[in-house]
């Protein structure tokens, strides 16, 4: 049990550092490595708590995906970090006035966190698994259940999909491809053209 | 059904033409509308067949015009006797006046405009007295009073018809304000506006007053008095008359149809349909017969002085409506109907009728101007004629026998005697005064018009011409209705069949005073008669040379007559009706041409008095249009320019101008400031929250 | 074993959804010269949904595990939503052909948004919630950034996208705040847990703020309304026509469904917040839009200012402040999809244009399209007895009933300083020097759409009763 809490704290307190790193970090390529860093302690989060199927899909998906790409971005773009930069120490006092504002009054709610008698009947749904692993378990849940939410998840991946068509795709004209079917129907006369030429005399 | 085509049909032909008369032509809009009407008109009869006739009263709900609340509204149409009276009048007179119109307008370019305008007036009209509660009554009251704007200002180059357009809408708009209060007043005290409801809560109001000003007023005298105002302004009674005569600034068919006929006798209607609300108010129905009766005398001591054709039948309507009110006024609601239906019929074949004469005589007006127009235009001087006795009321006392305005003037006579109150004589003798005035300038603008030398010039004269059989033929239908509406339908209105024929539609608390009115003594009914014979007498010698000596001394004879039939029988009032009669027979015996002429020079301080229509136009301009100008001006400089505009929208203006052009550069276009003006109206909001809630729990 | 939940309920989704797959697929098919057809077919499948809301107008039925609600609340919501995303493509299509944005994705993109806002308006859970609206808002930055070529568009796509997320963030922060001290994502458990004695505690407070302030991005309140005129400027006029309607009325429902669904007991917290907003939105859209040349930035503010007075009869919490809210939204999207049509129209030879100056003296060139303009603009400004004015007085009424009265007259002082721009325009098309001509080539869905709109606008006051009558309906299946 302290083993579990002391890893708790570790992997909690790495996931901060990291996150706060994402957006301090002076180098963005550094700043997306400290997002893949925030990603991998928050799996260990997850796994933590049982959730070993989303654990993992957190490292595949973030981590091998979407924080690659990003780092393929910000590694392609152009920016010129210094220009961006400037505007924030101008804004810096105020925004961190507020900022820490923020911050103390959520301190307060945290520190006055306690459930209502009648909340904390119905509080916490605990995961009934007897036994399934975590994948069925949750896949019991998504079809039945979530099925809704699910679905229309999908309905989102959907237009997003379409948005990138939308915004990137065009046809353009001149590239070269590979058409195999015209190849295959290549016909010798629309092709090759004969010609006589009379003997001696050249072309 | 048909009952909403009645309603509907002039309207969907007023939108036609309105809207597309570019594309139909004159041709075509004449004929839309007109079809529109005449089917209107047809179908009109039809329901008076069948509710009145056949009395089944109908009430169809449209739709729902407002739900607020305890406020409920329908668009509905309720027909019963009283309304189907209405639909024949308005629909009878539409229809004639729109075919009639094809001829006389033949020479204006507005055709279609005109015609929509006619179309339009007749659905307005046509909401008002099918209207099934107040609400809706007031949207075809001022639909009217719009397209009578419209109308009299049809010409709008004309200056002169513009200024009559906009003092018709605004002295109408004075009664429209006491309507719309009365109407405020009656939501206010019944909690709902539709008749069958308010009309039956009424009973449980009488006699119920409210405090105003340390005074107990009576809730329903003030009630109806307000709904009276209105009326008041709708049917030009005294004091709100003066647009009426300025309204013949419009085509004549207009002044036919909407200054005669129909929307002047709004008021009327009302009053009759709201009489459930009257009979309760007996301090009103005293102030109507006083307005009543004194707009009849007063308008009659004008017409007779006016030289314009057309001021002369206006100031008669003025004067006949002030009969319609004071029959309302005694509770004869029945006569005061029949009169007005019998009216419509005379009164737009007057108009008519000059309208043809203004029409052959170039758009001549003035009858000093006219005079031996007879063999010219006999058709249209005939018809003038039946329309004049008619209006005069002459027929024959005892065996029940004459014009329609015979009929229905002498039941309002007879019912404002028979009121046996004090109102109801000063109504009685004014009509009396008012009858021989009425036939007098009746006669007068006979006299002039068709008969005796020609005044009018060598030109207009040689071109003087009848009018077109289009004009003529909605003239012979009206000259029936002048000569037969009374016998036909005396017996329903006002006679033996009154209380199947209303059904209900009228309420009376006390006894019908129309049951007395059949037993009063013959000298009543004799005596109306004795002053439009005299009247019309005494213009004929007043106004033609050659009048027979045989005729002026049959008069003599006939006054005398009458004088010992009552000194045989006793009769008091019948001597007394026969002293009067020799009266005027003396001044016809001793009448000449020349006797206006000295009548007028010796009593010139009356005769400017009148001419000049008591000066109650000079009044109104020093008493309320002098001051509210001046008073307005100085508001607009002083007032409004200065001080509102000043500090109000000019200063609020620059300072509002002012903030938005610094505020504009907030918006900067930067995602980040708008993303940090996000965050900042979250913390301010969750601060606020903190801090409002003590700092949580 | 495990029950297949009741699809019935959730038809019109469904229609829209199946039928979204297919337009696509019969776009990618046919290409880029099926725009008409698409649109067409897009504009009947609205439609059908619409028709599909009816049979179950009058029941409130909760189904898949009670995430999602079918009333006569959302019934109403959605047939406005449908109807102004119906007339949003029939005013498009003319524009899209002539600016060479012939893409039979647009259609596509407004089906789908419409999905999302259908799916907003019965969310009775945080996470249907969610789904619904990240379903609503991925279209329509998409369609912000429609006219990728253009500088302006893009940017407008970018800058809606960038503080779209940032709004979302807030959203789920505030769910998870809400989720924590309530136990719970369903609508009916958190307010069985707000409801119970004692004081709320301060962290649900806390996510009500938040959540209220991502939906106050999505119906652009002030001060989170800063994306509104520089998306609707950016965008392509039909795509902005299009977010002047249809997803402000689905945002504004969503607000109501939530605070009516999720928090009824504690309606005196977020009163507070929406008295703060709708005055801080009615201000600004008033006085922000005085300075504006541009009509599409003007129309932004304009959305602004109504959305405050929208709010306002929300912050009321009666059943009348919601029928009010309700009849406000229909009249909204009569005069607004009539206003927009008309600037799409506003287009010379040589393209679009977008200046209140290009107006000039319209009355004379196009008399019956400035008249039609006429109309609108003084409903917009609340001039009787034109529709907008009947919407500001249900909403001032319910206001004054409900003891808002200080609410109600700063809304009329607003009104009147916003009928100052709006009365401007009417100035500048009736008696100023005539600027050039517009192109007489309108095309007829505009023409249709401007005329229904301006006909129900001005005729609204002759029949009131089946609008007002059904928002009532409407807003007592949420107090029940």
């Amino acid at each position: 049990m302290i083993l579990q809490t002391i890893t708790f704290y570790l992997f909690a307190a790495i996931t901060i550092a990291a996150g706060f790193m994402v957006i301090a970090a002076r180098n963005p390529v550094h700043s997306v490595l400290y997002l893949i860093l925030a990603f991998f302690t928050s799996a260990g989060l997850f796994v933590l708590i049982g959730a070993e199927f989303i654990a993992m899909i957190l490292v595949i998906v973030y981590v091998g995906a979407v924080a690659v790409l990003f780092l393929f971005v910000v590694m392609m773009l152009d920016i010129n970090f210094t220009e961006l930069r400037q505007g924030f120490l101008q804004y810096l006092p105020i925004g961190g006035l507020i900022g820490l504002a923020l911050l103390i009054e959520l301190i307060m709610v945290v520190g006055v966190w306690q459930f209502g008698p009648e909340v904390a009947g119905h509080a916490i749904p605990q995961a009934t698994t007897n036994g399934m692993t975590n994948t069925e378990a949750l896949g019991n849940i998504i079809y039945t259940q979530y099925v809704y939410a699910f679905q229309a998840a999908g309905v989102i991946l959907l237009i997003a999909m379409i948005g990138a068509i939308v915004l990137t795709h065009r046809t353009r004209p001149g590239v070269k491809k590979q058409r195999i079917s015209s190849q295959v129907y290549r016909d010798p006369k629309t092709t090759i053209e004969v010609k006589k030429i009379k003997p001696g005399q050249g072309i | 059904m048909y009952l909403t085509f009645i309603v509907f049909l002039p309207l969907a032909a007023a939108i036609i033409a309105g809207f597309g008369g570019r594309v139909l032509g004159d041709r075509g809009a004449q004929l839309v509308t007109c079809g529109a009407v005449i089917t209107s008109a047809i179908l009109s009869i039809f329901a008076f067949y069948n509710v009145a006739l056949g009395h089944q009263p109908e009430h169809v709900v449209l739709a729902n015009w407002i739900v607020s609340g305890g406020f409920k509204v329908d668009w509905a149409i309720k027909v019963d006797t009283l309304t189907t009276v209405m639909l024949v009048v308005v629909n009878g007179v539409s229809c004639l006046v729109h075919v009639y119109s094809v001829g006389y307008m033949s020479h204006d370019p507005h055709k279609p405009r005109f015609m929509a305008y006619l179309s339009l007036f007749t659905f307005a009209m046509l909401m008002l007295v099918t209207a099934d509660n107040f609400v809706q009554m007031f949207f075809g009251w001022e639909g009217v009073g719009l397209a009578s704007y419209l109308l009299i200002g049809f010409w709008y180059k004309k200056p002169s018809a513009n200024a009559a357009a906009i003092k018709a809408f605004l002295v109408n708009r004075v009664g429209d304000f006491g309507f719309a209060l009365g109407i405020f007043g009656i939501f206010l005290v019944f909690g709902a506006l539709d008749f069958a409801t308010v009309f039956a809560a009424a009973p449980a109001m009488a006699g119920k007053s409210f405090t105003f000003l340390d005074h107990q007023v009576d809730v329903l005298n003030t009630l109806t008095f307000l709904l009276f105002i209105g009326a008041m302004g709708k049917s030009a009674q005294l004091g709100l008359h003066t647009w009426l005569p300025d309204a013949m600034e419009g085509p004549t068919p207009v002044s036919a149809l909407i200054h005669a006929a129909t929307m002047v006798t709004a008021g009327v209607f009302m009053v009759a349909r709201c009489s459930p609300l009257f009979e309760l108010a007996p301090g009103t129905l005293q102030f109507v017969t006083i307005i009543g009766a004194s707009t009849a005398f007063f308008a009659a001591t004008i017409g007779l002085v006016q030289n314009d054709i057309k001021r002369i039948i206006a100031y008669s309507t003025c004067s006949q409506l002030g009969y319609m009110f004071f029959a309302l006024g005694v509770g004869a609601y029945g006569a005061g109907i029949f009169h007005l239906f019998t009216h419509a019929f005379f009164k737009a074949l007057l108009f008519l009728g000059a309208g043809s004469v203004i029409h052959g005589m170039s758009d001549e007006q003035d009858i000093r101007k006219m005079g031996g127009l007879f063999p010219y235009m006999k058709v249209t001087a005939i018809l003038m004629w039946i329309g004049s006795l008619a209006l005069a009321g002459i027929g024959i006392p005892g065996i029940d026998l004459g014009f329609a305005g015979f009929y229905s003037k002498d039941i309002i006579l007879e019912s404002a005697y028979a009121a046996h109150s004090s109102v109801g004589f000063y109504a009685f003798w004014l009509g009396i005064a008012a009858a021989f005035m009425t036939a007098f300038y009746s006669g007068r603008l006979l006299f002039m018009t068709f008969h005796g030398h020609s005044r009018a010039d060598h030109d207009v004269l040689h071109h003087a011409h009848e009018s077109p059989q289009v004009m003529l033929i909605p003239l012979y239908i009206l000259a029936t209705g002048a000569v037969l509406a009374g016998f036909v339908f005396y017996e329903f209105f006002v006679g033996h069949h009154y209380a199947e024929f209303w059904n209900g539609a009228l309420t009376v608390v006390d006894e019908n005073v129309l049951e007395h009115a059949h037993h009063v003594p013959f000298w009543v009914k004799l005596l109306p008669l004795v002053m439009a014979v005299g009247g019309l007498a005494i213009s004929w010698s007043f106004y033609i040379d050659n009048v027979p000596k045989w005729a002026r001394l049959l008069g003599l004879v006939a006054a005398l007559g009458i004088v010992g039939a009552g000194i045989a029988q006793g009769d008091g009032g019948l001597i007394l009706t026969g002293v009067a009669a020799l009266v005027l027979a003396l001044v016809f015996y001793f009448g000449r041409t020349g006797a206006p002429g000295t009548l007028v020079a010796s009593n010139q301080a009356l005769y400017q008095f009148l001419l000049n229509k008591w000066y109650f136009d000079e009044l109104y301009d020093t008493l309320f249009v002098r001051p509210a100008k001046w008073l307005g001006f100085q508001l607009w400089k002083k007032g409004d320019g200065k001080v509102i505009d000043g500090y109000g929208p000019d200063g609020v203006t620059a300072a509002i101008g002012f903030v938005a052009r610094r505020a504009r550069v907030l918006q900067t276009g930067y995602v980040y400031h708008y993303a940090f003006a996000m965050l900042i109206g979250v913390a301010a909001l969750v601060t606020w929250y903190m801090l409002h809630s003590g700092g949580g729990h | 074993m495990i029950e297949v939940p009741a699809l019935l309920p959730a038809l019109p989704e469904i229609i829209l959804a199946i039928g979204a797959l297919a337009l696509l697929m019969l776009g990618v098919f046919t290409g880029e010269k099926s725009l008409r057809t698409v649109s067409a077919l897009a504009v009947l499948l609205l439609l059908a949904a619409a028709a599909a809301v009816l049979p179950g107008y009058r029941d409130t039925v909760v189904t898949f595990g009670g995430m999602f609600v079918s009333d006569s609340f959302g019934g109403f919501c959605k047939i406005l939503i449908l109807l102004g995303s119906a007339l949003s493509i029939i005013i498009s299509v003319d524009y899209l052909e002539r600016e060479n944005l012939k893409r039979f994705e647009y259609p596509v993109l407004i089906v789908l948004a419409t999905l999302g806002m259908l799916m907003m308006v019965s969310s009775n859970d945080l996470i249907a919630l969610y789904i619904g609206l990240e379903t609503q808002s991925l279209a329509l930055y998409v369609m912000a950034a429609f006219s990728r070529d253009s500088a302006r568009s893009t940017e407008a796509g970018l800058k809606y996208f960038v503080l779209g997320a940032l709004s979302s963030g807030m959203l789920l922060y505030g769910s998870s705040l809400i989720y924590g001290f309530t136990g719970g994502t369903s609508f009916s458990l958190i307010a069985a847990a707000v409801s119970g004695s004692g004081p709320v505690p301060i962290g649900v407070l806390l996510g009500l703020v938040f959540v209220m302030a991502g939906l106050a991005f999505k119906v652009s309140a002030v001060p989170f309304h800063m994306w509104t005129p520089d998306v609707y400027e950016g965008a392509p006029t039909p795509v902005t026509a299009f977010f002047a309607v249809a997803p402000k009325i689905a945002a504004m429902a969503l607000l109501v469904r939530t605070m009516f669904g999720a928090f009824p007991e504690i309606s005196d917290q977020w009163q507070q917040i929406l008295v703060f907003l709708s005055i801080a939105s009615m201000v600004v859209g008033a006085v922000f839009a005085i300075v504006q040349t541009n009509i599409k930035r003007l129309m932004a503010y304009s959305s602004i200012g109504h959305v405050g007075y929208a709010l306002m009869g929300v912050a009321t919490g009666t059943p009348d402040g919601v029928k009010s809210v309700l009849v406000y939204l229909a009249i909204y999207l009569a005069m607004n999809v009539g206003a927009f049509a008309l600037i799409i129209a506003m287009r010379r030879k040589d393209g679009a244009t977008e200046s209140i100056a290009d107006l000039a003296g319209l009355s004379r060139t196009r008399p019956a399209m400035a008249f039609a303009l006429a109309i609108f603009m003084f409903s917009l400004a609340g001039i009787p007895p034109l529709a907008g004015f009947f919407g500001k007085f249900y909403v001032f009424i319910a206001a004054i009933e409900a003891n808002l009265t200080f609410l109600a007259v700063i809304g009329a002082l607003a009104s009147a300083v916003s009928a100052f721009y709006y009365l401007r325009i009417v100035k500048v098309m009736y008696f100023d020097e005539p600027a050039d001509a517009f192109d007489v080539n309108t095309g007829r869905g505009i023409t249709a759409v401007a005329t229904v709109s301006a006909l129900v606008t001005l005729l609204f006051f002759v029949f009131p009763a089946p609008i007002v009558g059904a928002a009532a309906y409407a807003a007592q299946s949420l107090f029940q």
